[in-house]
């Protein structure tokens, strides 16, 4: 009889929590982390660290994101790099250096190359979309993490995906924070690794504010995205993401 | 008539008088021809190795392109017709070894690696009729169809980007409108080709697959047509150009690949520099040893003139003597260089020096290639130069005044 009882209100109690949102499928979790993460559009702030063993930079800079398919960086600081931009629409990626005064498109040939000399490449930054539609997801298991919860996911690319890896795990937060995105190769080693150190509450909602991506190849070697500010569905005028702005900054 | 006679037994008789000297000079004119025979072979079979392996390169004997394809190997430079009536056309009009294939640059990426290759999308059967690289497959399969999902690359590719059969690759390259077009592909088979260089350039898929990655339907950037004999691709250009009608380029591959072409232009010229080289090493001999033997004789010639020979006797004599050193000469150096020339037809392994013949795209085995025409140009340059490096002594010989040759001391 009180087994009985127990099973039932472990039961509700579930059925309780799926009503809140909370027993999502993993695509869900991808999905809303991915929404999370970037809001309607936002505006933000932000220093990137590239460490190397014998040396390291940063650099500031600032962002704008519209919707799933369209973001603009462009460096502030420091003085030598200022004005270069990196401008995303759709799955095109075209960049912006002042010194040349030339808008050049990224060619698919670079699009595997870093980004602005960091463990990022032209990949990572323009196609982080292709991770719903070209992954299946899987939820391997649940952690706590400072009293929250951790959905440990498993993607796994499509046969005919455009992915390298042989399968990406993600842990992700309740409040929809990355928390760690592993990078695999097909004989199943880890070969790179993004990593939240930091998370703080920003423009309204939990995000994270130092991530790090390491590849274990090269140990000694990362780079570092510090959040400085950020603004969420912000009013964004179009012509933001377009390549005129890119040339010459009028936001 | 009887005059040819008596000079000819004498030629002969006087050869053999001194006959350590006349050994010598036959071996240095034997030795000569070997190495005029024999050297010619090895570059021959070098050379002729490479443009079969630059034709195996892809290019086949005729190719078809878009006018503008050869200055941009882009997507957007297809051929006017579809593959399918391509391929109609040709086999209705009794070419049967031939490939139509999509043909652009692309990178192809692992987990660790990223390069710059050649994407070709062929179907395996039409592919293999042309018998092009990329058909020695040394691991897992080749492609079964043209809607084959899989991949096969280079060996030394594979190695490149830490790859293997079975893993997935993805492959990059641009769309028609200049967009980003990619997926992944599973590694089915290994190709090897002579040289490593080919074997990191290409990769090939199925002909459907690439098509619909690139979205350009049943389309093709480039048609290979293969004929009987590269030496002579006039007849088959021909007849490609009348099926292809006037809208795309119809070249040869001897103009597609023009190193390939000046390259076999080329040895024809050095052959006949080598030959020329070496005899003009040779006539030194040749004449020297002739010098000598008038030198020696010439109170004989101004007996034999006194006695009545004509000087145009004399002259024969000697011409003789130098054509039967030079004839038995040639001789025996065409034997040695085709006695040594056989044994070695399997091939001669310098892979050794293999990164090095490399760069100029020469395999590591070296097949000697023993043409009958070089032998037949080594032999007669050597006749006929030796014949008017003889002239000379003989002419002095005959011009001997019979009286002061006598009393010569």
């Amino acid at each position: 009889m009180l087994q009985r009882f127990l099973v039932l209100t472990l039961f509700l109690a579930a059925s309780a929590f799926s009503a809140e949102g909370v027993d999502r499928t993993a695509t869900e979790i991808v999905r809303d982390a991915l929404n999370h993460w970037r809001g309607l559009s936002s505006q933000s702030e932000m220093t990137m660290t590239i460490h190397r063993p014998d040396w390291e930079r940063s650099m500031s800079m600032e962002s704008w994101t519209q919707g799933e398919k369209r973001s603009l960086v462009r460096v502030t600081a420091p003085r030598k790099d200022r004005g270069n931009g990196t401008l995303i629409d759709d799955n095109n990626m075209w960049t912006f250096s002042p010194k040349v005064n030339r808008v050049i498109k990224v060619p698919s040939s670079m699009m595997n190359q870093s980004w602005m000399g960091s463990d990022f490449s032209n990949k990572d930054i323009s196609r982080t979309d292709d991770i719903l539609e070209q992954y299946d997801h899987a939820l391997l298991g649940k952690t706590e993490l400072d009293g929250l919860t951790v959905y440990e996911i498993e993607s796994i690319p499509h046969e005919d995906a455009a992915v390298v890896w042989g399968r990406e795990v993600l842990f992700v937060r309740e409040d929809n924070v990355l928390v760690e995105h592993r990078f695999y190769d097909q004989d199943g080693a880890r070969v790179k690794t993004l990593r939240t150190l930091e998370f703080a509450e920003m423009g309204g909602r939990a995000v994270a504010a130092i991530q790090r991506m390491e590849k274990e190849e090269a140990p000694g070697e990362w780079t570092e995205i510090r959040l400085d500010s950020v603004e969420f569905d912000v009013e964004l005028n179009s012509s933001v993401f377009t390549l005129s702005n890119l040339r010459n900054p009028r936001n | 008539m009887r005059v040819i006679q008596i000079s000819f037994v004498l030629a002969w008789r006087n050869l053999w008088r001194n006959h350590r000297r006349t050994v010598i000079m036959l071996a240095a004119i034997s030795v000569g021809a070997w190495a005029m025979i024999f050297m010619t072979a090895l570059m021959r079979g070098m050379v002729n190795d490479m443009v079969r392996d630059g034709i195996r390169a892809l290019p086949g004997h005729v190719q078809v392109h878009n006018p503008l394809y050869r200055d941009d190997p882009s997507v957007s430079n297809l051929i006017a017709m579809s593959d399918v009536e391509l391929a109609e056309r040709f086999s209705s009009a009794g070419i049967e070894r031939f490939s139509a294939r999509v043909r652009v640059p692309a990178i192809i990426s692992s987990e660790r690696e990223s390069r710059g290759v050649t994407l070709l999308g062929v179907d395996p059967i039409q592919e293999q009729s042309v018998d092009a690289i990329g058909s020695t497959i040394v691991a897992g399969t080749g492609l079964d169809t043209a809607a084959s999902n899989g991949i096969v690359i280079g060996r030394k590719l594979a190695e490149k980007l830490e790859t293997e059969i079975g893993k997935r690759i993805v492959i990059m390259s641009q769309d028609p409108d200049n967009e980003v077009a990619d997926r992944g592909f599973r590694v089915i088979g290994l190709f090897e080709a002579n040289l490593a260089i080919q074997e990191e350039a290409f990769v090939f898929a199925g002909r459907q697959a690439i098509q619909e990655m690139l979205g350009i339907d049943d389309r093709v950037s480039e048609l290979a047509v293969m004929g009987d004999d590269y030496r002579d691709v006039r007849p088959l250009l021909a007849t490609v150009r009348q099926l292809m009608g006037t809208n795309d380029e119809v070249l040869p591959w001897n103009e597609l690949d023009s190193y390939l072409g000046s390259m076999l232009a080329v040895m024809d010229g050095f052959v006949l520099v080598w030959i020329v080289v070496i005899f003009l090493a040779l006539s030194f001999g040749l004449v020297n040893t002739l010098v000598m033997a008038v030198f020696e004789r010439v109170r004989e010639i101004g007996l034999m003139l006194a006695l009545g020979m004509r000087p145009s006797g004399i002259l024969l004599q000697i011409v003789f003597e130098s054509s039967l050193l030079l004839i038995i000469g040639l001789a025996i150096g065409n034997v040695l260089a085709i006695a040594s020339i056989l044994p070695l037809r399997g091939g001669i392994d310098i892979s050794i020096v293999a990164e090095g013949m490399e760069m100029f795209g020469a395999s590591s085995i070296l097949y000697p290639e023993l043409q009958a025409s070089d032998v037949v140009l080594a032999n007669v340059v050597v006749l006929i130069l030796g014949f008017f490096a003889s002239l000379s002594p003989a002419w002095r010989a005959s011009r001997y005044e019979p009286v002061e040759a006598i009393t010569k001391v």
